[in-house]
Parts: structure tokens; C-alpha cells; sequence
């Protein structure tokens, strides 16, 4: 086959730019250190780095969340740690001052000092994070959810919990609302309480009480009578609905049974004295402390004082294990939150590490074999120069 | 002695015209579409001498060019072919290099979007994320429009491509049916005028190249050029010329076209084959559409979605939500060609329903045809109202006096979306990030009901009128109090949650749980925008990462890297055709040059040869005077 003069320098010319483009495409991979420069190269692989790229962004920004989420939680465990310690120290100047050894002026000494403690617990319950916001207020993070006014403690936030996204479906609490922590804690033992009569004059202090689970919700009051004065103590236990559910003379500490209920009263009560036995309501710690506070202060000075200081004092040391109790609880849910956070950002910073891998693995431009490519390029670009050169030297024109 | 002059000199001046073809053919070396030309000696006619026939010389008998009519029209056709591929892949490539710029791409502002959506919901009462907010939403917006402009650059390109190549096409129609004339006219004259055929067949290989054309070769050696579908552009000496005409469909596109008789033009886009001219044509419909259809899709569907959610919010005023992004309107184009009073709208019902592409509605004299362009489904039916992915188009004015057989509408639900994308909420406190309702357990409450999982699903009746209060009452089995009647609860059985949804409002959905207790109570609040409320921006963020376009397919993200893939792929593809048809090209050339091409080393063996054959005639010059001489000098005394 003939082949033309023209054909021949296309040829050669044709070869040189074919590598020399080759060799720029690599120069660029090479200087860019990737591997896909534009979308054509490996349209699935560009496709894959986009959608890497936004899980490993993604990611991140679950980790950064996971920070916040941290910070705010540790902050409110703190608080909570502040609350418990609080509330143990007034547990231990109650035990001190329900002994009949205090005076009335030890016991107002306690007063003050458990109204300290109060302030301090109110306190806590209006820890600020650092950019000001309410940790206890639900969603209303800029007013202060606790106040005291005349005495009493009201929340003026919402019963709201903010959440926050640390993984692709896990969503941590970062907060509790005030209500719940502070707020919404059951009297007594959590199911009944027993609430002393303050007309009482005998010297009837109630020990213990417990429920069985075939407990009747029920207000029941528990009176004692007398009919003379050697007349032997009897008692009646009768509830607001039930009516009548238990009678039978008085032993001071044995066991009084009515509908699941047992509990035991000692001491000697006079005629008409009386306890309430009530289902469980929610009082609030800060009511609780109060209603401490006014029985230490009350004055001392009859017989049945005393047994009513007893009494309050014992009531309001149940009060105070429920809210340890919550306390506890509101505690253990931030740590078991915190555990969380950490097995997630364990998942997250696999994750990323995965997907970074995968990323290098799409995207990165393997270096020994680029360098190869451009010297083998560079081998064949010299070679097709010099053919092109020794086939235009040869020509039949140079003999005539 | 006087013939064997004559001979000599037949032969002198003969190889003389050889000599000069040969120094032609060198000196058009690098004349693109040369044909080499060959001197054909034949003997002169012979004397009778004597009974004896005599020799009497040599002649030129043609000057003719090597060349094989097969192998150029292959030729021909692969030219356009070549043409074809190298505009597609030149447009596709720019569009992919646009593609590749990942820096510039959508995907890091969508994503510092959704960042910024998280940040604040991680503190929602913090004004500066509010800001940081709303100034990556603009930045998604400016980059919705950049990119946007750049597609629509590549509409305008794709146009001008047209327009030059129509006017190239043009001009060498004109300059084709004038070498027809000059080749007839020329060989009338009798010889072949090799190289006005070699010109002619350069000017068909350009035309070839800018679109593909049929040729028929006439007896008295003209050629008729067709393109399309038998559209003439070459009768002998006549040439048609090409109109370039808006498409009544779509704004500002460009289409080629022919003038009938009668003022007329038709449009022959779609008759084209191959040549740059069609390329660029297809690049629009296969490339660039899909691409600014799925760039729309992706715009409408983060405006409402995002809209939708945001509304079913609260801002830090207690408002609800607005939208955050601007609304964007879809279009309904009727063809300027249109006779009926036919009006077509669409509505669109679902956002996760839509395709990337364009409906075309043609009627057909009793039915409406329905195309999807991305894919070319067709949906039929009398109508007057039609439902499909996600839209619901109707037709009004329908049957009297009614749309005529041929009207068409092209409809764009995603068209154009992305430019329209907007950033419309100007205040960072207008961000919707709380819920609209707060539930609220009463302290008195004895029992342990709860409340869980509380969500609103509509704006309907919202903002509530004031707090719905459900008071647990056994007796009547379950919780008054509710605005749709008792939510029947059975503590016994349910207390691990059962889901209710308050229709009408806000469809508020939520699970109760626990054991309640009579008189216990469960309040929904109008929410008042607290500024710790993260709900909705929980909600928002969340959407990142769900697969909401498409039908469930596709995330935001996806949505995005599928487009970009799509150019990829199709970049690719125009890539390995245009080296298929480079190499194809290449054989041809060399097939056409193996015949038709110069090559000088057989021109210089040509020259020694017709160097001898000259140097002998000069000889016989010698020879034939010395014997006149010998004769002379014999005759002289």
C-alpha cells in the first residue's frame, strides 16, 4: 500500500501530541495528587467522592454536636452532683436535730443553716451555661426557671427537653426540665404518705409504714380514742371512700394492718389524735427543705412538741430520700446520655476513619504508578520524536 | 528523417508533460484533498509505410487523478461522523471540567447549609448561628445561581455553535453549486479539470463535516448534496440555503430550519444526522436537559420541603414559620403554533414524586399524548385532568371549542427551578426552629401518664386557639378534654404507648403512655417560640440525610452527585466515540491517501524515469540530425 508523504508526517506529528497529552494528563494528576480530575474520568468514582465527601462532613458535624452535647451534660451533672451533696448535708442536720437532746435554739441554729442550703439548692437549679442559658428551664433557656417569692419556689419553665443529633439516627437529651429534677418528686415513700395531725397532744410517733401491692388508693385516717381516763387506748382506721376498714385496741408498736397498708405507731396518743394515710403526691424539694425549716423553727416547749417535731422531722426525711432518690435518677440518665456520646463518637470517628479511607482509596492518585506512567510516557514521547525525526530525514530526493 | 524528428519530438514534449504532473503532484504535497494526478502515454497512430505500419510517436492520452468514488464518500461519512463526535465531546468536556470543580460545585454549600441547620439546633437560642444560618443559605442561593447561569451559558453556546455553523454550511453550498457549474461547463470542454473536482470534493468534506449529507453525482458531472431526510441543499448549479428559527416551545433555543414555498419555515433539528451541527443539537437534549432538569429538581425540591417543614415551626417570636426559601413557579409553554383555545396548567401535588425532565402535551385530534422528555414515556388519555409523578395537569377551554389536532405544550415543573432558588426569610429570629405546641404533664398528676414523640404534621389550625387539656377519666375510657372527643386509653393494656393524631389540629401526632390515674391531666400548649426549642431545627437538619427526591431515591447530596455523574458518564461516552471515530477517521484518510496521496519518494523514482526516457529522446534528436548530416556530406560534391 501506497502510503502518501502527507500521511507519513501525520503520523509522526500524530504520535508526538497523542503522548504529549498523555504526559500533561499525568503531570496534572501527579501535581494535584488526584487521581479523577474531572467527573469523565470515573463518573461512578466522582459520584462516590461527593457522597463520601458528605458523610465524612456530615460526620463531623455530628462530632462537633457530640461536643455541645458534652459540655451541656457535664455542666448538668455537676449541678446535679452540687444538689446531692446539699441535700445529704441537710439529711445529716435533720438526723442531729431530730434527737431530743437539741434545744430549741440548737435546732434554730440548724434552721439557719438548712435555709442556707435551700438558697444554694435554688441556686444550682439555676446553673447557667456559658452563653447564659438556663440548663433546668426546658426550652425557656432565658428565664430563670426557679424563684423564690414569700417563701415558696415557683418554675417558670417549661416542661420541654432539647436533643441533639451525634449520629445518623441517635438523638441525645442534652437537658432536663426543671419540673422533673426538682419538681415532680412523690412524698412519703413514694406510694403513701402519713401526714401528723398538728392538733395532736399525745406523744404518738409513727415509726414505720409500708404497702403491699393489694393497697386501696384511699385517704384513710387513722384516730385514736380514749373513752376514760383508765379507759385502754383504741383505734380506728377509716377511709374517705372505704369507710371503715380497721379498728381494735392500741399496743404501742405493733403493727397496724388496713387494705395493704402496715405501719407502726409508738408512744402514747391522746383521745382524738389522728394521722392521715394518703396516696402519694408530687411536692417539690424546695417545699420539701420549707416545710423542714418551719418544723425546726416552730417552738419546742409542750410534751407534744416534741413527738410532733419527731413526726414532721421523720416525714420530711422520706420527703428527702425521694428527692435523693430522683436526684439519683436524673444523675444515672446523664451518665448513661455520657456513655452514649462516647459509644457514638467511637462510631463516628470509625465512620470517618472508614470513610476517609474509602475517599483515598476513589479519590487519591497512586503515586509510584503515576510516577511509572509519566517516565514510560516520557520514554515513548522521546522515542516518537526520534522516529519522526529519522523518517523525515529519509528521502530518495537527497541521492539525485 | 522528418518522422523520426517527429517522433523524437513527440516523445520530448510528451515526457515534458509527464515531467510537469510529476512536479505538480510534488508542489501539492500538502494540498489538503490533492488528488495525485497521472500523465497516461499512448502511442500516436501508426503510418502505413511501405505495407508496413510505422510508428509515429508517443502523445498524453490523460492527465487523470487517482482516485476511487467509494473511498471518498467513506470518507465522507466518517468526516461527519467525526464531526458529530468532536462537537459533542468539546461541549460535554466543558461542561464536565464546570462539573469537576468540586470547590465551586453545590455540594460543599449544601452542606455548610445543613451544617449551619445543625448548629443551630444544637443552640437555638444563640442569635450569631441564626446568622451564620442565613448567610449559608444565601451562599447556597448565590451558588444555585452561578451554576444555573453557567447551564444556561451552555444553552447560549450551544445556540451560537448553531448559528456559525449554519452560516459556515451556507456559504459552501453556494461555493459547491458554483464548482458544479465550472466542473460541467469544463468538461464540456472535453479533459478533466482534476483539480476543480479535487476542490470540490474538499468543499463536500467540510460541509460533511458540519452536517451529514447524502451526494448523488449527476451525468454531466455535477453532484446534488442532500441533508436530513432528502433536504436538498445542492441541485447542479442551485443551492438552498439553512434558516436558523427559535423553537415555539422552548425560549431562546435555537433550531435549524428550511424556508418552503411560501414564506414557511419547518423545522429539521430532529432530520439532521451527524456533523457538528447535530452534535451540538444533541448535546443540548442529552446532556445539558437532563443536567439543568436535575439541578431544578434538586432546587424546587430543598425549597419546599424545607418550606413545608419550616412552616410546621415556630420562631423565637412565637410566630409560625414562614418560608425560608423563595417559592418558586413552574411554567406551562404553549407553542406559537398553536390554533385551538386549549389552555394546559399543572399543579405540583408531591415534590418526592417528580422526574427530572419536561412534559411535552401534544393533541391528536381525539387524545392528549403526554411525554416525558427525559426518557420519551408516553401517558394518553381524553383528560381533561391527568396525574402523574407527583403532578396533576389539567386542561381547560377542552372540547368546544377545544384544542385542534397538533397543538402542543410543553410543561416545566423543573425547568428553570434553580434560578428562580432564593433565600426569602430576612430576619435570623424568623427561623422557625421550635414546634408550635408544648405538651405539659400537670404536677398534681398522681399517676405516671406521659407523653411522647409529639409532632406536628399540618398547619391546619395552627397556632392552636389555646391549650387542649386531656383529663384522664376512667369512666369514660380514656382522656377527655380533646378537641377531636375521648382518646380512648386503656392503662391495662397500653400503657407501653399507643400513638394518637388530633386531625385538624396541626394533625398533631404524639404517644401516650403509663398508668394514669383519674383527674391526672395532659396539656398541649400553644408553643410561644422559647428560645431553647430545637425541635423543628432537629426536624430540619434531619433532612440532609434522608432520601426525600426522586421517590425516596435520592438525598439532596445524591441528587446533586447524580447529575454530576450523569455529565460524567455521557462526557465519557462522547470521549470513547470521539476516539472510536478519530481512529476510523485515520484508517479512512489513510485508505483515501493509499490511493489518492503523494508520496514524493515515488515521485522522485518517477522523475529519474522520465529523466531517462527524456535524455534518450534528446538522443534520437542527436541521431536523426547526424544522419542528416552523413546524407549531406555524401550529396555535397
Amino acid at each position: 500500500m501506497t502510503i502518501s508523504s502527507a500521511q507519513i508526517f501525520r503520523q509522526g506529528i500524530g504520535s508526538i501530541l497523542e503522548h504529549q497529552e498523555g504526559l500533561a494528563r499525568t503531570q496534572l494528576q501527579i501535581s494535584s495528587g488526584k487521581r479523577i480530575l474531572n467527573p469523565s474520568d470515573d463518573p461512578s468514582g466522582a459520584v462516590k467522592t461527593l457522597d463520601i465527601q458528605e458523610q465524612i462532613s456530615t460526620a463531623n458535624q455530628h462530632l462537633r454536636n457530640d461536643q455541645f452535647a458534652r459540655t451541656e451534660l457535664y455542666l448538668a451533672e455537676g449541678a446535679m452532683t452540687g444538689a446531692q451533696n446539699v441535700l445529704q448535708r441537710v439529711r445529716e442536720l435533720m438526723i442531729q436535730a431530730n434527737n431530743d437532746t437539741q434545744s430549741e435554739s440548737t435546732r434554730g441554729g440548724i434552721a439557719t443553716e438548712v435555709r442556707a442550703r435551700l438558697d444554694e439548692l435554688v441556686a444550682l437549679a439555676n446553673t447557667r451555661n456559658a452563653s447564659g442559658d438556663y440548663l433546668f428551664a426546658g426550652y425557656s433557656l432565658d428565664s430563670q426557671p426557679f424563684s423564690i417569692s414569700a417563701g415558696s419556689v415557683t418554675y417558670n419553665g417549661d416542661q420541654g427537653q432539647r436533643r441533639i443529633q451525634v449520629g445518623p439516627s441517635s438523638f441525645i437529651p442534652i437537658s432536663d426540665p426543671g419540673v422533673d429534677v426538682f419538681q415532680r418528686i412523690k412524698t412519703g415513700n413514694g406510694v403513701i404518705a402519713v401526714d401528723n395531725n398538728p392538733a395532736n397532744i399525745g406523744s404518738g410517733i409513727v415509726n414505720s409504714y409500708s404497702q403491699k401491692t393489694n393497697f386501696v388508693s384511699d385517704t384513710y385516717t387513722l384516730t385514736f380514742s380514749k373513752a376514760g381516763p383508765s379507759a385502754p387506748i383504741t383505734y380506728q382506721v377509716a377511709g374517705a371512700v372505704a369507710g371503715p376498714v380497721a379498728s381494735g385496741n392500741y399496743v404501742s408498736g405493733e403493727t397496724i394492718t388496713f387494705n395493704g397498708v402496715s405501719m407502726v405507731v409508738e408512744g402514747v396518743p391522746a383521745d382524738t389524735d389522728a394521722f392521715t394515710i394518703n396516696p402519694s403526691v408530687n411536692q417539690d424539694v424546695f417545699a420539701t427543705l420549707n416545710n423542714i425549716i418551719k418544723a425546726l423553727e416552730s417552738p419546742s416547749t409542750a410534751a407534744a412538741d416534741n413527738s410532733r417535731l419527731h413526726n414532721e422531722m421523720n416525714e420530711g426525711l422520706n420527703n428527702l430520700d425521694r428527692a435523693l432518690d430522683n436526684f439519683l435518677r436524673v444523675r444515672s440518665n446523664i451518665g448513661s446520655r455520657l456513655n452514649n456520646l462516647d459509644s457514638q463518637s467511637d462510631v463516628n470517628e470509625n465512620f470517618l476513619l472508614r470513610m476517609k479511607e474509602a475517599m483515598s482509596e476513589v479519590q487519591d492518585l497512586d503515586f509510584a504508578e503515576a510516577i511509572s506512567n509519566l517516565k514510560a510516557q516520557s520514554v515513548a514521547l522521546e522515542a516518537a520524536q526520534k522516529v519522526f525525526i529519522e523518517v523525515q530525514g529519509l528521502s530518495l530526493f537527497d541521492f539525485l | 528523417m522528418a518522422g523520426l524528428l517527429g517522433i523524437a519530438t513527440s516523445g520530448l514534449s510528451s515526457i515534458q508533460q509527464a515531467l510537469s504532473t510529476a512536479g505538480h503532484n510534488i508542489a501539492n504535497v500538502n494540498t489538503e484533498g490533492y488528488s495525485r494526478q497521472i500523465a497516461e502515454f499512448q502511442t500516436l497512430p501508426s503510418q502505413r509505410m511501405g505495407g508496413q505500419y510505422i510508428g509515429s510517436g508517443v502523445e498524453v492520452g490523460d492527465i487523470r487523478r487517482a482516485y476511487d468514488s467509494f473511498v471518498v464518500d467513506e470518507l465522507r461519512t466518517r468526516t461527519s461522523k467525526l464531526g458529530f463526535a468532536a462537537s459533542f465531546e468539546s461541549l460535554s468536556a466543558s461542561l464536565d471540567k464546570l462539573a469537576g470543580d468540586g470547590d465551586n460545585g453545590l455540594s460543599p454549600a449544601l452542606q455548610g447549609f445543613f451544617d449551619a441547620v445543625q448548629d443551630v439546633a444544637s443552640d437555638p437560642g444563640s442569635l450569631s448561628a441564626r446568622q451564620i444560618l442565613l448567610a449559608d443559605a444565601q451562599v447556597l442561593t448565590d451558588r444555585f445561581s452561578q451554576l444555573s447561569n453557567s447551564l444556561s451559558g451552555f444553552e447560549r453556546e450551544t445556540n451560537s455553535k448553531i448559528r456559525s455553523a449554519v452560516s459556515e454550511i451556507n456559504g459552501m453550498v453556494v461555493n459547491i453549486a458554483k464548482l458544479n457549474s465550472d466542473i460541467t461547463l469544463a468538461l464540456g470542454n472535453g479533459g478533466q479539470p482534476n483539480d476543480l473536482l479535487d476542490q470540490r470534493d474538499r468543499l463536500l468534506a467540510e460541509l460533511s463535516s458540519k452536517v451529514g449529507i447524502s451526494t448523488l453525482k449527476q451525468s454531466d458531472g455535477s453532484i446534488n448534496v442532500f441533508a436530513g431526510k432528502g433536504q436538498s441543499l445542492v441541485i447542479g448549479g442551485e443551492s438552498s440555503q439553512l434558516v436558523v428559527t427559535d423553537n415555539p416551545l422552548y425560549p431562546g433555543r435555537l433550531e435549524v430550519g428550511v424556508t418552503r414555498a411560501g414564506g414557511q419555515v419547518s423545522i429539521i433539528s430532529d432530520q439532521l444526522k451527524d456533523g457538528a451541527l447535530k452534535g451540538a443539537i444533541d448535546f443540548r437534549t442529552r446532556v445539558l436537559d437532563p443536567a439543568i432538569s436535575e439541578l431544578g429538581r434538586l432546587a424546587l425540591g430543598i425549597t419546599e420541603l424545607f418550606n413545608a417543614q419550616h412552616r410546621l415551626g415556630v420562631d423565637l417570636n412565637g410566630q409560625l414559620g414562614g418560608d425560608f426559601f423563595s417559592p418558586i413557579s413552574s411554567v406551562t409553554i404553549p407553542s406559537g403554533s398553536n390554533i385551538g383555545t386549549a389552555a394546559v396548567s399543572f399543579t405540583i401535588d408531591d415534590v418526592t414524586q417528580l422526574e427530572a425532565s419536561d412534559y411535552r402535551m401534544l393533541y391528536n385530534g381525539s387524545a392528549w399524548e403526554i411525554t416525558r422528555t427525559s426518557d420519551g414515556s408516553i401517558t394518553s388519555g381524553a383528560g381533561p385532568t391527568f396525574t402523574l409523578d407527583g403532578i396533576s395537569i389539567s386542561v381547560a377551554g377542552a372540547p368546544v371549542p377545544g384544542p385542534s389536532a397538533g397543538d402542543n405544550f410543553l410543561l416545566r415543573p423543573v425547568y428553570g427551578a434553580a434560578e428562580q432558588f432564593g433565600l426569602k426569610l430576612s430576619s435570623a429570629v424568623q427561623f422557625a426552629a421550635g414546634t408550635p405546641v408544648l405538651s405539659d404533664l400537670a404536677f398534681t398528676n398522681s399517676g405516671s401518664a406521659d407523653i411522647n414523640e409529639l409532632r406536628v404534621n399540618s398547619t391546619t389550625g395552627l397556632p392552636l386557639a389555646g391549650p387542649i387539656t386531656l383529663t384522664y377519666d376512667s369512666s369514660a375510657g380514656g382522656y377527655t378534654g380533646g378537641p377531636t372527643g375521648t382518646l380512648a386509653f386503656n392503662p391495662a393494656t397500653e400503657s407501653g404507648g399507643k400513638s394518637f393524631t388530633l386531625t385538624g389540629f396541626g394533625d398533631l401526632s404524639f404517644t401516650l403512655s403509663g398508668i394514669p390515674r383519674d383527674g391526672d391531666v395532659i396539656t398541649l400548649e400553644p408553643g410561644t417560640g422559647a428560645p431553647g426549642d430545637n425541635r423543628n431545627a432537629l426536624l430540619l437538619g434531619a433532612m440532609q440525610s434522608e432520601r426525600l427526591l426522586g421517590g425516596g431515591s435520592a438525598t439532596f447530596g445524591e441528587s446533586y452527585s447524580g447529575m454530576i455523574g450523569g455529565i460524567g458518564v455521557a462526557t465519557r461516552q462522547a470521549r470513547a466515540n470521539l476516539q472510536a471515530e478519530s481512529s476510523l477517521m485515520d484508517n479512512a484518510i489513510a485508505t483515501r491517501d493509499s490511493i489518492s496521496g503523494v508520496n514524493l519518494e515515488q515521485e522522485a523514482a518517477e522523475l529519474v524515469r522520465l529523466q531517462q526516457a527524456y535524455q534518450a529522446a534528446a538522443q534520437l534528436v542527436a541521431i536523426t540530425d547526424t544522419l542528416f548530416q552523413t546524407l549531406l556530406g555524401a550529396t555535397r560534391r
